[in-house]
């Protein structure tokens, strides 16, 4: 009650040192306005505000004029909110202050959630339990050799020479299965079990292991041999020659059936 | 005294005769005010002939004989150019010409009305139009009494022009070989009977462009085929706000002679994909083309005469096709399928780039969200501005335009290419796309499958 006393006190000599100038009241009514108008909310002067009040006391003809712009009882409830607006709650924070804080609190949840939700996203299909793995889905095939140097001894798979070539073959074909996205979950072994005549062909069989439900669906098309022969071709394509050495498999030369 | 005169007087008529042997024929230039006064219309027929390719004779109704080589055994197509608001020459009508003599050797007649045509009262001259088409009729029909063919007789129009066209087939009774009707005119013809634009009946084969039909371009089909480039409404490379000048009006209306100059030339081929609608078309369920047998989807341009007898017997035919900004506007088609194995359905834009001796070409599928299912194909429509021979390298980006959502990974279990002109198709299997980023391998031919 205090401070909105003085205030009106403030605006009335504010208001008769322009009344000067303008001469009759119709002028001062614009100006009232005017003043109201300039006056920030967050200005903190509240001078404005006096412009319904001093209105009301002026003469009829004014009061014609002023309709237009605000009627005294408009202007006095946009007077009451800002003086509301104004009240200090605690310390120097008034309640304008306050309501934005709030408003920017609210904002700062709902961004911060977001990005919570982005960080702590889990893939659904990165999520599975290796455990339900259980029906086996095998494919046997060969590939040829080009590269290596044709040796006696490979043809009888106990010798030294055909079990280290059969190994590395072994963890090559473990490694490209493994390292795929789609198929390396179900994969379980590769195995290397025979080479074969001059241009050295090598006897592979592929085992993977899928879940019980589902089955059809990855049997016909993620564990289908189309899926299983194109990934290993496609790491053939991507394979340069000349780096591959003795390794190369000829990528023309990959078979691969499924094993009944 | 009385051999300088004889001397003199036979000095003046070689020249004379000189002068008119080699005068050339301008087609009319007027500028703005005679647009702002308004003009009467007065037709003029340029002839051009691979005899005079650059230069043209001015034929009349009456005397045939004068012009010798205005052979009547030979096509005789009649260029016919539309409203000239400020009275300037169209800047392709030479360069039309030119290319038409290029292909075949025929007879060009440029059909100059641009008294009629130059008024800033449009409505002025739309109402020119019909007698300009009356004016034509007769000259046609003189023909035909000289011993021309009307089956030999090719019209082709530009906007109002494309209705002179349509009026003159229907006073001949629709008995003219052709007609190609290029962005046709809508102001003041749109909603209007068949009677009273271009329609089907005004001649044997009628084949329309459309490139404008929210602007100066008539929006629905007119003749027996209709091609609606970039579905006939905004032409890339045209401006897209007022701000550029008048090329904002015209350009999306003029793009329709540039890319029927492009099929002239025959340096690459737009085939137009028969279609519901646009949105169809860019979704990719509109390209099949076995309804027309080995010759594939009609080509629009010129060529499109090839497919004129099953077009005839389909009797209206709405295709769409895309093009690029400039010259060379064919684009190169590619159906993409592809299978995902996320468990959740995924919404999102595919951009795929091929490389291939040191060239490169991007094609972006974003005309809408695109929906990826677990283990069911999704086709998608990928455009190229150039077309690669050899693509080496291929590059996919997946991105969803979502900012504060996480990232998604779209899991590709194959994607194939096929180009739709050579057929030949290559794959990829078992790719992750992360969102946003950039994943290029090398494509391997596909071993062909189906799931």
């Amino acid at each position: 009650m205090d401070i909105e006393l003085q205030t009106k006190t403030n605006g009335a000599t504010y208001l008769s040192k322009e009344q000067v100038p303008a001469g009759n009241g119709d002028g001062a009514a614009y100006r009232i306005t005017e003043v109201g108008e300039e006056d920030g909310l967050l200005s903190a002067q509240t001078s404005g505000c006096n412009g319904g009040t001093v209105a009301s006391d002026h003469a009829v003809e004014t009061q014609i004029n002023l309709e237009k712009i605000h009627t005294p009882q408009e202007t006095s409830a946009v007077c009451r909110i800002k003086g509301e607006l104004n009240e200090v709650i605690f310390w120097r924070v008034k309640l304008w202050m306050a309501i934005i804080i709030l408003f920017f609190f609210i904002f700062a949840v709902i961004i911060m959630s977001m990005l919570l939700c982005s960080v702590i996203h889990e893939d659904k299909d990165e999520i599975f339990d290796p455990s339900t793995f259980q029906v086996p889905q095998c494919f046997n095939g060969s590939f040829q050799l080009p590269n290596l140097v044709f040796t006696e001894e490979l043809f009888t798979m106990s010798s030294n020479e055909s079990q280290t070539l059969a190994g590395e073959l072994r963890e090559k074909l473990a490694d490209l299965y493994r390292s795929s996205p789609a198929l390396g979950r179900y994969f379980s072994k590769a195995d290397i079990y025979a080479f074969r005549n001059q241009l050295l062909l090598a006897d592979f069989q592929l085992t993977f292991l899928m879940p019980a439900e589902h089955q059809d669906q990855l049997r016909n098309i993620t564990l289908s041999r189309k899926m299983v022969y194109n990934v290993f071709r496609q790491f053939l394509y991507d394979q340069e020659p000349d780096e591959s050495g003795q390794m190369y498999i000829d990528p023309v030369s990959l078979k691969m059936f499924l094993k009944h | 005294m009385f051999l300088w005169q004889y001397l003199l007087t036979l000095l003046l008529l070689i020249t004379v005769q000189i002068c008119k042997a080699q005068r050339c024929e301008e087609f009319t230039d007027l500028n703005l005010c005679h647009a702002l006064i308004g003009t009467n219309l007065k037709v003029r027929l340029l002839l051009y002939t691979r005899e005079n390719v650059t230069c043209a004779t001015l034929v009349s109704h009456a005397n045939f004989s004068s012009h010798p080589q205005f052979n009547l055994s030979r096509t005789t197509a009649f260029i016919i150019h539309g409203y000239r608001p400020t009275g300037s020459p169209p800047a392709w009508i030479q360069k039309f010409s030119d290319m038409l003599l290029a292909r075949e050797d025929m007879n060009v007649i440029v059909v100059d009305w641009n008294y009629g045509a130059a008024n800033v009262n449009y409505f002025k001259a739309v109402e020119n139009t019909y007698k300009a088409a009356d004016n034509l009729t007769a000259f046609i029909k003189i023909m035909q009494e000289n011993g021309a063919s009307l089956n030999s007789i090719y019209l082709i129009g530009v906007s109002l022009g494309a209705h002179i066209a349509g009026f003159v087939g229907a006073n001949l009774n629709g008995s003219i070989g052709r007609i190609t009707g290029l962005d046709a005119a809508g102001p003041q013809f749109t909603g209007n009977p068949p009677e009273k634009r271009l329609d089907p009946t005004d001649a044997q084969f009628v084949d329309v462009l459309h490139t404008d039909i929210d602007g100066l371009g008539f929006r629905e089909p007119l003749g027996h085929i209709d091609f609606y480039a970039n579905g006939g409404t905004d032409q890339p490379g045209c401006p897209k706000t007022m701000f550029s000048g008048s090329s904002y009006f015209k350009c999306d209306h003029q793009r329709s002679v540039m890319l029927f100059l492009d099929s002239l030339d025959r340096t690459c081929t737009s085939r137009g994909f028969p279609c519901s609608s646009y949105k169809d078309f860019l979704n990719g369920n509109c390209l099949n083309c076995e309804g027309f047998g080995a010759e594939g989807c009609p080509v629009f341009g010129y060529d499109v005469t090839k497919w004129r007898d099953v077009l005839l017997k389909l009797g209206q035919t709405k295709t769409y096709f895309n093009t690029n900004k400039v010259s060379p506007y064919c684009t190169t088609s590619y159906r993409v399928d592809v299978m995902i194995w996320n468990q959740d359905v995924r919404w999102g834009y595919i951009t795929v780039k091929l490389h291939g001796n040191g060239k490169e070409t991007v094609a972006t599928i974003n005309h809408r969200a695109s929906q990826f299912q677990k283990f069911t194909e999704t086709k998608l429509f990928a455009q190229f501005d150039k077309d690669l021979q050899s693509v080496k390298k291929m590059s996919l980006k997946f991105s969803t335009g979502n900012v504060l959502k996480p990232k998604y990974k779209l899991r590709v279990l194959r994607i194939r290419l096929t180009h739709l002109e050579r057929k030949e198709s290559f794959c990829r299997y078992d790719v992750i796309l992360e969102e946003n980023k950039e994943v290029t391998f090398r494509p391997i031919p596909c071993e062909d499958s189906n799931f």
